[in-house]
Parts: C-alpha cells; structure tokens; sequence
C-alpha cells in the first residue's frame, strides 16, 4: 500500500498503515484483481466555468478500498467523481485505471471495469427491480445477444449482496427510497466492475437505509476486493465505513488518509467549519460530536 | 441477506418475460377491432353489394389459391408476376368476380393502407417519447409535421410542376425539418430538453411559412388538397400507395424491436446510460432517425395524421408496461386499430363526403386525454 501515499499541497502526508475497521484479511497488495484509480494534475472545470473547479495534484483511490470524498456542499467532490469515471473531461492532467487513461478505453469497455452510480436516478415506475438489475448488463451483452446464464449469476449474485432478493418482483413505483437504492445499487454490481463510483448513495436515505448501503459497500471491498470511491455527506458515517478519507476543500483536496489520521478537530474546523469534539480512538473509527456551526470570521 | 443462495441460483427457467396476458390481450382485441372495422370499409362505397356478397368477396379462393394475384398487388403487375414466375407460381391472368374486384382492387388498399400508418405512427411516437423521456411526445415533436406541411404548400403553391412528387417531398421536408432541429440543439451533444427546444422552434417558423403560403394560393382545389395532407388524409389511396409506405415499415419496425433494449436503458436516464456503458448521443440519433423513417413513411402516404402516435403509445403503456420489446409489439397492433377505426368514421360518417381521417384522429384522440388528465395527476412523468 505504500505507492499509495500522495502528498496533499503541504498539508501533513498520511501513511495508510492503520485503516479504519475490517482491514484484517485484506490480500497483500498486488494479488489483488482490482485496479486501482489514480488521477494525476488534474484541473477540472465545466463548460463555461473560466477557473477550474477542481485542481488537485494526485488523487489515489487504492484498490481493494474503500476511499470516500467528504467535504462541505460546492467543494468539488462530485466534480471529481465526474472526472475520475470519464463524465468530464479534465482541462489539464489524466485519470488512469490500472495504468490506462480513462479516456482511452471504449465506452462499453470502460463501463465493464468502471461503475458510477449517479445520486439521482429515476426509472420506469412499472420496471420491476430484477428488470432492473438486467440492465446493469449492458456493457456486457452486443447489440444482438440474449442474457445468458453469465448475466443470470451477476444479477442473483448482485441481488443477493445488496440483499434485494425479497423485492425482485417489486416494481421500483411500490418502493420507499432506500429500497430504491439499494436496487440501484444491485444494478451497479451485476455490471460487475472492478471499480465502483457512487456519489452520494446515502443521501436522502432513512438511518436503517443508510447503514444497509455502507454495509453493502463494505461486503463488497471485503468480499470481492472492488476498489470503491464514494462521496459522502456525512463525516461520521464516513469515518466509520471508509479505509480513506479525501477532505476535499475549495475544490481542493485538504488532506487525505485513513479516518484515524485525517478526521480531527482541527479538520471539522477548517474544512466543515464546525466546532465538534473528536473521538479518535473509539473502536468503531473516530467518533464526531458536532457543537456548533462556526461563523463566517472564526472558520478560516 | 447471504443464507439463501442456492434456491434463489436454481430458478427455474421461465417462460420469455416479454410474453404475458396483457400483451395477448391487446393483439387479440386489436386485431378483433381491424378485422371488424376493415370488414365495414369493404362493405360500402359507391359501387353497391349486400353485405354478405362483399364479404365473402374477402375470403374468395379464386384470390387465395392464386398468389400471382396478391403478389401483384402488392408489388405491382411487373415486379409481381416476375416474383411470381421466379417462384415457380403461376403467372397467368386470374378472371374475378365484379364483386371481388371490387373489394380487393379499390377498398381493400384503403384498410391495408391504415394498417400500416398505423403501426408507423404508433413506434414512431413509442421512440420519441423515450427519447425525448416525456409522455407526451408524439412523432411529429422533433419538427417533422412542420416540415412535411411547408414542404406539401411549398409542392402545391409554389413548384406546383412537382405535384406528382407529392409523397416524396412531403417525407423528405419532414425529414429535412428533423436534421435541422437536430444541427440547432446540437452544441456538445444534445438533450432531451435542447431537442425539444429545437423542434419547437422549427415547428414555429415552418409554421408561419405554411400559414403565409395559403394565402398566395388563389385555387380552392388546391386550398383543399393542402388541408387534406396537412390533416391526414386516406382518401383514394390505392395499392401503389401500399407499395410505398410497406418498406419503410418493416425496416422501422425491425429496426424498433432490435433497439428495444436499448431504449429501456434510454429510460433510466442519460447519466445511468453512460454508466452503462452507452454512447448516448449515437443511440440517442439513430432511434430518432428510425422514428423519422416511420413517420416519414406514413406521411408519404396519408399525410400528417395526428393524434395516433401520442395516444397509442400511451395507451399500450398503460395496458402491457414500460418495457419497450412489449411497447412496440403492442403498438404494432393497437395503431392499426386505432387508424383503421378512425378511417371508417372519417370514410362514412357524413357519406357522400370524405372527411380527413386526421379530423377523426383528433376527435378521439381530446377526449381521451381529457379522461386522462381527470384521472392522474402525474401526466407528463415518463
């Protein structure tokens, strides 16, 4: 894990020895099949933006982890994410899987190693959850293929980690906001990626729903050693269920490492601008306490 | 959630899911409605026969046993008996009754002819609203009525020596107006939005060129004969009018039911698409430009028919679902029922006058969304 140790524009560098929970019986790096995602100089901006919105040296999501992208709303995160899965093209710098630009992969091809899950989806109200999941296929099937017994394994599989299986029949219209989720979700994994993208899958999503998608991401690291980015609202919950953390600031990245390391008050401060007491060596990863917002003068 | 594994793997194979009750439902009520409302429009006419006669004109095996004949019909005299003669059939000279004549030379065409337009307008609008994801949307949202109507005034007023070319220059304008609006909301790709921004705007301009165009028209016949194309019109369609809309329909609708699938992903939205791997704004392209070949098609032949490709779409939803491999097999059977319905109103009702079929179109077609709108709240979500 120690070529996955970026410097931060100054900031203190955090090593990834000691990464929040369940890192236990993680393979060796190297033996692991999933590719890690690094972006490199990236600047990042919109059509019609003049700045960047995002500038940021190195970025590394190592494999087999999950790294998750905190930060206050408008810093950057889900700009990055765009960035990372091939959504939009960085003004300066790459994006590399495993070696290989993003941007050099087919688009189909691209989609069978990389996955995104958007923060709003919508579907056909009638499109039951199993229809669902058959799309997660896509990239894998050509224009004239029927589903074959392959894509039958991924959706059974996908649809028993995200632990679906009781609402197969279900269309999406008869569900409440975190079954949806968890369907799309199940749809991101029969695409069956080596590295998966979410952006804000909590969001919106009631405390039961909430901990089930952590879970499920988690399994997913665990189990099946996919290489997981995700933006989170949420610095508590991110301590908790991420191998890494990325605090991202202005558009740039404030400091990056394991929870234990980067989550302090100091950071609930500069980057949250909220005064909070910080637990750091409860045993499920650091413990926030938010107090109070601070004002405009006393943050910076 | 990991106990159950095994059982849920060893599903047992089941029946292909995009065939069910609600699908056969609709393809046997649909085609009760066409044989039903077709065997009316081969009843009357101006030539008098009892009812009885005309029918049995329908079923007459003098027709039947000799395919040279349907052959003939449906792909001209020449082109027919050469086929007829490659397949080793025979190609002489079948004598008919006056009555079967009758039937299958002059009314039958007219039925074959809304079958047909039918289908067309029903996958055209099936494709443009998802494309366009708005339920709403009908064949003629991405400018193409606009440009069929300007190109028809502009045939008949203006270039009144290429009257002849009618059919051809009324799909090409559609067509035409289509790419336009499409090079308008081009800018990095495009959107469902931008499209339809686009067409409205071409919709509006075209428009008032139409509207401008009437009043240098000094003739009333041609007056009538612009209003008749740009309502829809099946009046004195012939079997050369069969010949020229068939193509078109097959390969759109070959072409729709291959690209079923990829107008359900289409439907989870452009971002889920591109996760998935699609190149959006290609597939985004050729869907439409399958759904202008259609609607092309069917204004070649019947002019601008309204109302077909918003209804029938929406009702066929309703009834087998969203998934689009049932959508278009369903729309292929509800639009002709539709179509041919409507023409036997637009074709008796006030007999001896015809009245553009688009007229009768538009008579169901209000009613019905006003039912629609007093029963949901949400129209519009797709």
């Amino acid at each position: 894990m120690s070529d996955a140790t970026p410097t931060t524009d100054g900031e203190e560098t955090a090593s990834t020895g000691d990464a929040g929970s369940n890192d236990t019986d993680r393979p060796a790096d190297g033996e692991s099949a999933a590719p890690e995602l690094v972006g490199e100089a990236l600047a990042v901006g919109y059509p019609g933006t003049e700045e960047p919105v995002v500038e940021c040296e190195t970025l590394v999501l190592p494999r087999g982890e999950v790294t998750a992208l905190v930060g206050p709303n408008g810093s950057g995160k889900s700009t990055l994410l765009k960035a990372l899965s091939n959504r939009l093209d960085p003004e300066t710098g790459s994006v590399v899987l495993d070696g290989t630009e993003v941007q050099s992969f087919g688009s189909k091809e691209l989609a069978r190693k990389l996955g995104l899950l958007s923060q709003e989806n919508e579907s056909p109200g009638s499109l039951t959850v199993e229809e669902l999941v058959h799309h997660g296929r896509y990239p894998h099937r050509g224009f004239f293929d029927s589903v074959d017994e392959t894509d039958r394994r991924a959706v059974e599989r996908a649809l028993e980690l995200a632990g679906v299986e009781d609402l197969r029949d279900r269309p999406m219209d008869g569900l409440s906001g975190g079954q949806k989720q968890l369907a799309w979700i199940a749809m991101a994994l029969a695409q069956d990626t080596d590295v998966l993208l979410l952006d804000e899958p909590t969001t919106y999503l009631d405390l039961h729903h909430q901990l089930r998608v952590m879970e499920v991401l988690r399994t997913l690291v665990d189990v099946r050693e996919v290489t997981i980015g995700v933006v989170l609202h949420d610095i508590g919950q991110a301590a908790r269920f991420a191998d890494n953390l990325v605090a991202m600031k202005d558009g740039e990245p404030y400091d990056w490492g394991p929870p234990r390391k980067v989550v302090d008050e100091a950071l609930l401060r500069d980057v949250f601008r909220v005064e909070a007491d910080v637990d750091v060596d409860h045993p499920t990863g650091p413990h926030v306490s938010p107090h109070r917002a601070l004002d405009e003068t006393e943050g910076r | 959630m990991a106990g159950d594994v095994g059982t849920t793997q060893s599903r047992e194979k089941r029946r292909p899911a995009w065939l069910d009750g609600s699908l056969g439902l609709v393809a046997v009520g649909s085609l009760a409605v066409v044989v039903a409302a077709g065997l009316v429009q081969v009843s009357f006419g101006a030539f008098t026969m009892p009812v009885s006669q005309a029918w049995l004109a329908v079923v007459d095996p003098q027709v039947w046993t000799n395919p040279q004949f349907l052959l003939r019909l449906f792909l001209g005299d020449g082109l027919g008996t050469t086929v007829a003669g490659a397949l080793g059939l025979s190609t002489a000279e079948v004598d008919l009754a006056k009555e079967t004549l009758v039937v299958w030379r002059i009314r039958m065409p007219r039925v074959l002819v809304a079958v047909l337009v039918g289908v067309n307008l029903a996958i055209s609008g099936a494709i443009f609203q998802a494309v366009t994801r708005n339920e709403l949307a009908s064949p003629y949202i991405l400018g193409v009525s606009s440009g069929a109507g300007l190109a028809v005034l502009l045939t008949l007023v203006v270039f009144s020596g290429f009257a002849t070319l009618l059919p051809l220059t009324a799909a090409l304008g559609g067509a035409l107006a289509f790419v336009l609006v499409y090079a308008i909301a081009w800018q990095n790709g495009t959107s469902p939005v931008r499209l339809v921004l686009a067409g409205v705007i071409v919709s509006m301009v075209f428009q008032s060129l139409q509207t401008a165009l009437y009043l240098l028209a000094s003739d009333l016949a041609v007056v009538q004969s612009a209003i008749a194309w740009t309502t829809g019109s099946l009046t004195g369609v012939d079997w050369e009018q069969v010949r020229l809309v068939l193509p078109g329909t097959v390969v759109s609708f070959v072409l729709a039911l291959a690209g079923a699938r990829q107008l359900n992903v289409l439907l989870l939205g452009e971002d889920t698409a591109q996760s998935l791997g699609m190149s959006v704004e290609r597939v985004r392209f050729a869907l439409s430009a399958v759904a202008i070949l259609a609607a092309s098609s069917a204004i070649a032949v019947a002019g601008i028919v309204g109302f077909v490709g918003l209804i029938v779409p929406h009702v066929a939803r309703i009834l087998v679902g969203s998934d689009y491999k049932r959508l278009m097999l369903a729309c292929a059977f509800a639009g002709p029922a539709l179509m041919v319905a409507a023409d036997v109103g637009a074709r008796l009702a006030l007999n001896p006058t015809q009245l553009p079929v688009g007229i009768v179109t538009g008579l169901i077609g209000g009613p019905y969304f006003l039912y629609l709108m007093r029963r949901r709240s949400n129209l519009g979500d797709l």
